[in-house]
């Protein structure tokens, strides 16, 4: 079988040739084997599952807070245990889910949408999951042992320094931070190398997929921002352990100071959640609109800018903080500002399915879902960035309300879409379109039942963070109603698992392109195989799989008995030389594993820095230790 | 490069490596030197933020860095790049020997300059525990001392597969990429050392 079904124009496929492929890509046997896995597609789908299990305890929690808020007076949680769940929930669903399952599907998707075999660097990229699974192990661990944080998921001092939170919390939150950091880090180098090198023959940067844009943007983002909050969590966790004085007041530190650079971190980092997923909405428009995108250039622009905006509005987090009025005001206006990025590609997708040949599938329905939510969460954004507004529900409902409506319906709408749109892609079937409607209408009525009533909460006074309230607040029937929405939204994720362990053993297998869209992930097999494609496609517009046969040309003479790739100039990506890719290897695992012993112990102990670092220093140089051949084979 | 008629690209001449700008290494170097950097100019950024958050600076017993050891060590840390950019020059060139004499004139000035570091850190009358302005000096230092030491092993570690023969293109393609990290490290330790020996007594007087 070739490996570009009908998409380009096939050059005879010799068996022995695509033998040699498929040994050169194929995965080692057994757990040795296993760990030691490189491919994009196992990463990337390893960091999905690792993802969506995170999203089911993030869940769980929301529903167990959810249960105690249902009436007044509930004694369902205790004041303590309710503090650890709120703080487990915030810090799971940003930290341990939405990043990483971004970073998982880009990881899955780039390759094949840029027509390359794998990311520029594999082994990197099977470190950076290790480590994430690391950090989702350590703070679970501290769950699991009477050790949540429980301060909060962006872990202010003073409340989370030394003095009022003595024992194992705060560090543990501040080390799973690193843990994750770390992996953001490694994805995104790897994202933006493997867009910016590796893209297919004639791929310039205006042919890209608005996905692959996206995610470019994002990865730069993660670049920027997330020294902020190494830098944050750093000053956290030294003052707790080593007697440094950044930011406990007690010893004269600032704790202004944190919020600064966290919230420097922490306001990109929604974006950093949020780009991926506009990209998402892209792609499902285009291919379900049957049509181009409107305004293509518009929507780059867009996205570039509102990743510069992202690092402008940091200090609307922090508007009660009594800062100079002057500020406050720069900050109101620059956040208003990423309304009209917002507001113009919400307007292209919109002109993009009017003028389009509209077919109502299921991941439409979730784009539809995220409009109208992600519109509304848009509208409280612009409220809030007003500070009189914002200075009254400040810590409210109200707050809650915003942020679930721009981050679920900002981000989970479209991944769950996403999800829909690619699964064929993934595993060779199709979900079943029937379940996935159902699915759809639990979770949007289910969303919007559970967040809708927390605007009018909010308005009423109540704070968040309160384990309980009492009768007389008048707050009891207004909750219920949120609590009966938050089980609606549950049943609609049993019905999504439902759907895909079911779909998972479907006779309904997918073509290469089942959905007839345009991007190249489409001409590489369902499931695609270890090495993509078996010629790397060249192409010639920006929607290759609706161009005609007679456009679509494809790359020979690279070398199918060794993992090599395409290497393409940055601009235009004309082909610039071969590369090899390094194969299968253990050492990005016990790299992660040296890595994590050092991280974990330094909560217990300092000197586990020092010690980490001499076992990862040793780990690195077995990695990087040259092994035989030495000079690569013409 | 067309396509041919049957609508091919055929690539086979093109070279199987690249040591240059254009290897994907190059740009992965590219990505945490930007990383690194963010993070290092934030630090001096909320450094000084601290500075006008307080009234006296820096608290009252402490004593300022002396300027002249760390100044005088900022001749061998210069000299390792250039050592850095002969090895990168060697390794473009497949020249074995430029490469060994790059990495030694990297270093062992690198090493000095790591010495005369160790030997000012005992001069300084205050440790990060004393105050914010000794937690911050502490860090800038810690921070950049562990981005250098772990370089100048790694470093070491090309040094010895070139000594014993155990190099190709690969090591070769890693010294070159090394070379950004050096220059890096020299050029983020200006503002560092401007900030911690220069700033207090520029904003004293």
């Amino acid at each position: 079988m070739s490996a570009t079904p009908d998409a380009f124009a096939s050059v005879p496929s010799e068996h022995t040739e695509l033998s040699l492929l498929e040994k050169a890509w194929r995965h080692r046997r057994g757990i040795f084997g296993w760990l030691s896995v490189t491919t994009h597609q196992a990463i990337g789908m390893r960091y999905i599952i690792t993802a969506f299990i995170m999203l089911l305890a993030g869940g769980v929690e929301a529903l167990l807070m959810r249960t105690q808020l249902a009436r007044p007076n509930n004694t369902f949680l205790g004041p303590d245990r309710y503090n650890e769940i709120f703080t487990t929930h915030g810090t799971t669903m940003m930290f341990l889910f939405a990043v990483p399952v971004m970073e998982g599907m880009a990881i899955y998707l780039i390759p094949l949408m840029l027509g390359t075999r794998n990311v520029a660097f594999p082994r990197l990229n099977a470190f950076g999951y290790w480590l994430y699974l690391g950090g989702c192990l350590f703070l679970y661990w501290g769950v699991f042992t009477n050790t949540a944080p429980d301060m909060g998921w962006f872990a202010y001092p003073p409340l989370s320094g030394p003095q009022f939170t003595p024992g194992k919390r705060s560090d543990f939150w501040a080390q799973m931070i690193t843990f994750t950091e770390v992996s953001a880090l490694c994805v995104a180098t790897e994202i933006i190398v493997t867009i910016f090198k590796m893209r297919a023959p004639r791929m310039s940067l205006n042919r890209m997929p608005l996905y692959v844009w996206s995610m470019l943007v994002q990865s730069f983002m993660v670049i920027f921002a997330m020294p902020g909050v190494v830098i944050a969590s750093s000053y956290l966790l030294s003052d707790r352990t080593v007697s440094t004085h950044f930011v406990n007041p007690a010893e004269g530190g600032d704790p202004l100071l944190y919020q600064h650079v966290f919230w420097f971190f922490g306001h990109p980092e929604v974006y950093i959640i949020f780009l991926p997923a506009l990209g998402f909405v892209s792609s499902i428009v285009v291919a379900n609109a049957r049509r181009e995108i409107f305004g293509y250039p518009a929507m780059v622009l867009s996205l570039i800018a509102n990743g510069f905006i992202a690092f402008g509005l940091w200090v609307h987090h922090m508007f009660a903080t009594g800062l100079p009025q002057i500020g406050e005001a720069y900050f109101t206006a620059s956040s208003m500002m990423i309304a009209i990025t917002s507001g113009i590609q919400i307007f292209c997708w919109l002109a993009t399915l009017w003028a389009g040949r509209v077919r109502r599938t299921t991941a439409l329905h979730f784009v539809y879902g995220f409009i109208a939510i992600f519109v509304l969460g848009g509208l409280t954004g612009v409220m809030l960035a007003s500070v009189p507004l914002d200075l009254q529900v400040h810590d409210t409902y109200f707050v809650i309300a915003h942020f679930h409506y721009v981050l679920i319906g900002g981000a989970l709408f479209p991944l769950f879409g996403a999800f829909y749109h690619w699964f064929p892609k993934m595993t060779g079937r199709l979900m079943s379109e029937r379940l996935g409607k159902i699915n759809f209408w639990f979770l949007f009525i289910g969303f919007n039942l559970t967040f809708f009533p927390m605007h009018i909460l909010g308005l009423k006074g109540m704070p968040r963070r309160v384990y309980t309230y009492p009768v007389e607040m008048g707050w009891g029937p207004i909750s219920f109603l949120a609590t009966v929405g938050a089980w609606i939204i549950a049943i609609g994720g049993v019905i999504f698992i439902v759907n895909v362990l079911s779909s998972r053993r479907s006779p309904h297998f997918a073509a290469a392109n089942p959905w007839d869209a345009p991007s190249l992930e489409w001409a590489a097999d369902s499931p695609p195989p270890n090495y993509n494609f078996e010629h790397l496609p060249a192409v010639a517009s920006r929607y290759p799989l609706w161009d005609p046969p007679e456009d679509r040309g494809v790359v020979t003479g690279l070398r199918n008995d060794r993992r090599e790739v395409l290497v393409t100039t940055l601009m235009d990506a004309e082909p610039h030389h071969r590369y090899v890719l390094p194969s299968s290897s253990i050492w990005p695992f016990i790299t992660a594993v040296c890595v994590s012993i050092g991280f974990a112990g330094s909560v217990f102990n300092p000197w586990y820095i020092i010690w980490g670092s001499i076992i990862s220093g040793l780990a690195l140089i077995g990695w990087f230790w040259p092994r035989r051949p030495f000079h690569v084979e013409p | 490069m067309p396509l041919n008629e049957a609508k091919t690209l055929d690539v086979s001449h093109l070279p199987p490596f690249e040591i240059s700008n254009q290897a994907p290494l190059w740009w992965g170097q590219l990505c945490i030197v930007f990383i690194e950097g963010t993070m290092f100019l934030l630090l001096i950024a909320l450094y000084f933020y601290t500075r006008l958050q307080m009234d006296v600076w820096p608290p009252p017993g402490e004593q300022f860095p002396h300027l002249l050891l760390p100044s005088l060590a900022l001749i061998p840390l210069f000299i390792s790049a250039g050592g850095s950019y002969i090895a990168s020059e060697g390794a473009k060139k497949n020249d074995r020997n430029r490469m060994l004499g790059g990495l030694l004139l990297n270093l062992i000035p690198a090493g000095i300059f790591l010495a005369m570091q160790i030997i000012q850190w005992h001069s300084l009358n205050f440790n990060w525990k004393a105050d914010i302005n000794g937690s911050y000096v502490w860090a800038f230092l810690s921070l950049y001392q562990f981005d250098l030491v772990a370089d100048l092993v790694f470093t070491c570690v090309l040094f010895v597969s070139l000594v014993i023969g155990r190099f190709g293109e690969k090591q070769r393609i890693g010294i070159h990429v090394d070379s950004v990290v050096w220059y890096f490290l020299v050029l983020i330790w200006i503002p560092i050392y401007l900030a911690i020996y220069w700033g207090p007594k520029i904003m004293e007087s």
